[in-house]
């Protein structure tokens, strides 16, 4: 490809500077156009659809704890390996009990995996986005801290809470009968994409 | 008595005028602003009217750094040297009809003078400060200086020529007051000339080159801090308005208008001058810095012929009718 560094003009436009004109219309015109930027303190941007904010843990309205089954798939999916979870066995009924689970918020990438591998939607990636801190103890969050965020999200979307449905949840490119029970969730219509199964999936289609 | 009066004068003109810079800067960054499709400043009072104040404020009260391999004395006077020179030539100005300070007979001249004065002190400032960044600056400011010197006295001589005085306010007179006795018309190659000299003059994108941002941190003024930096700020603007202020009373006919304004005399003249204002922020908002070479090439091989050409002319004209 051959590069025009300097396009031909005739006498008349350089001596009238056609394309210096060009320009400075250019500007006038965007002087009078309205300013895209926001005035962020006072204005919050609006939060689109598969937003990945704060983490939080999802409050089981059942027993009052969090979802958590200590399947370790977060653990493992997480690309930054920011996710930790101890937990020990119950010997009664052969169920896992989670001791601690901590996410290192400074190391997480907020790809959302975790969100889409767990399968009792244990995790979520909320809308929350302003929690800078000057320390970083508080941006460490522990079990304690994530299910307190999730209190503080639920109290800001007030009564939609009870329908709130991440889409990160439901994982985009697998039919529902591939998903576990509690993921068959009712996402909005523009997030389910039917035709982005792939592989064997999109020859079984 | 006489020098009290001049004295009080002087007092309301400098107030006047630097309360115009402040707010010149305020024009500036809300025009480039809406411009580039964003607000400009917006917090401080209602839409940023009180930022140039809070602007003054910060600069009076910020700490002054003298760095320790520079030259004192010389760093000290640079933007001294640059605001007296600018602040000197608003004395010749004829604002309206017989609202000047000093309506000297070389009036055009001794502005000429205290403009190229002015870039002493960035000259010297890019030399005291002893850094390399401050000393390309003053380097670059000295060369643009003297290649943009000569065109632009050499444009002005034509409307010496035809006005036939150095005094502003004749010149001016000489106009008349209807819109085809401008000089902008007759002399529109030595208008041409000048707005392009201007710019270069006052440093002002696309001649920035003295303080380069990109390549030169902040050219000359690198190494100040405060309210030295605050000045050289002001001297920048005082040079805008002077300029602006020849290009009005020069070519486009001072304090007359379409129609008197009798409350306030200077109307017209600081309609034309903002006008002039809005065009030098216009073009900073569109136009990329010229490359070094490209500022003397423009300046010796297009600017000085044309302007040297346009005397001819003036004077083959002046001959043939008159």
């Amino acid at each position: 490809m051959q590069v025009q560094y300097k396009p031909k003009r005739n006498l008349l436009e350089t001596i009238l500077h056609t394309e210096i004109m060009q320009g400075l219309a250019l500007t006038l015109k965007r002087l009078f156009s309205k300013p895209i930027t926001r005035q962020y303190p006072q204005e919050k941007p609006d939060i689109q659809l598969g937003f990945r904010g704060q983490h939080a843990l999802v409050r089981d309205p059942e027993t009052g704890g969090s979802k958590c089954i200590a399947c370790m798939r977060c653990v493992t999916v997480c690309p930054s390996r920011c996710i930790h979870i101890r937990y020990h066995k119950d010997e009664e009924n052969d169920s896992r009990v989670v001791e601690s689970y901590d996410i290192e918020a400074l190391r997480c990438v907020y790809c959302g995996f975790c969100e889409e591998v767990c399968p009792v939607n244990a995790l979520v990636l909320t809308e929350v986005f302003e929690y800078a801190s000057y320390d970083r103890e508080s941006i460490f969050f522990d079990q304690e801290k994530l299910l307190k965020n999730w209190d503080d999200f639920a109290e800001m979307k007030g009564s939609a809470i009870k329908n709130y449905v991440n889409p990160f949840w439901r994982p985009r490119g697998l039919p529902e009968k591939y998903l576990a029970a509690a993921k068959r969730v009712n996402v909005p219509e523009e997030w389910t994409v039917e035709g982005q199964f792939v592989g064997h999936l999109a020859k079984e289609q | 008595m006489q020098v009290i009066i001049i004295l009080i004068e002087i007092l309301i003109l400098f107030a006047i005028i630097m309360l115009h810079v402040a707010y010149a800067t305020y024009f500036e960054r809300k025009i480039i602003g809406h411009m580039q499709v964003r607000m400009g400043p917006m917090r401080v009072g209602w839409h940023g009217l009180l930022q140039p104040i809070a602007d003054g404020i910060k600069s009076f009260f910020k700490e002054d750094i003298v760095p320790e391999q520079a030259d004192r004395i010389t760093f000290r006077a640079a933007p001294i040297i640059c605001l007296v020179a600018m602040m000197t030539s608003l004395a010749v100005l004829p604002f309206a009809k017989g609202w000047v300070l000093a309506d000297i007979n070389i009036g055009l001249l001794f502005i000429f003078a205290m403009s190229s004065l002015s870039s002493y002190g960035i000259i010297l400032a890019g030399w005291a400060s002893n850094s390399k960044f401050t000393f390309l600056g003053g380097l670059r400011s000295m060369a643009q200086v003297i290649s943009y010197e000569i065109a632009m006295g050499l444009s002005l001589v034509g409307v010496m020529m035809m006005s036939g005085t150095l005094n502003l306010t004749k010149i001016v007179e000489a106009q008349g007051g209807s819109f085809t006795g401008m000089y902008v018309f007759p002399q529109i190659i030595a208008f041409f000339v000048f707005f392009i000299s201007m710019l270069a003059e006052t440093n002002r994108v696309p001649f920035d080159l003295p303080e380069a941002e990109t390549e030169l941190v902040s050219g000359y003024c690198t190494e100040y801090s405060g309210m030295r930096y605050a000045i050289f700020f002001m001297a920048e603007y005082i040079g805008m308005m002077v300029m602006a202020s020849i290009g009005t009373i020069c070519f486009l006919g001072g304090w007359n208008g379409p129609f008197e304004v009798s409350i306030f005399p200077p109307f017209w003249f600081v309609f034309k001058v903002y006008a002039f204002m809005f065009l030098f922020i216009w073009i900073r908002a569109t136009l990329p810095r010229y490359r070094y070479d490209q500022l003397m090439s423009l300046g010796w091989k297009l600017l000085i012929p044309l302007a040297l050409a346009n005397i001819v002319l003036t004077g083959l004209v002046k001959a043939i009718i008159g």
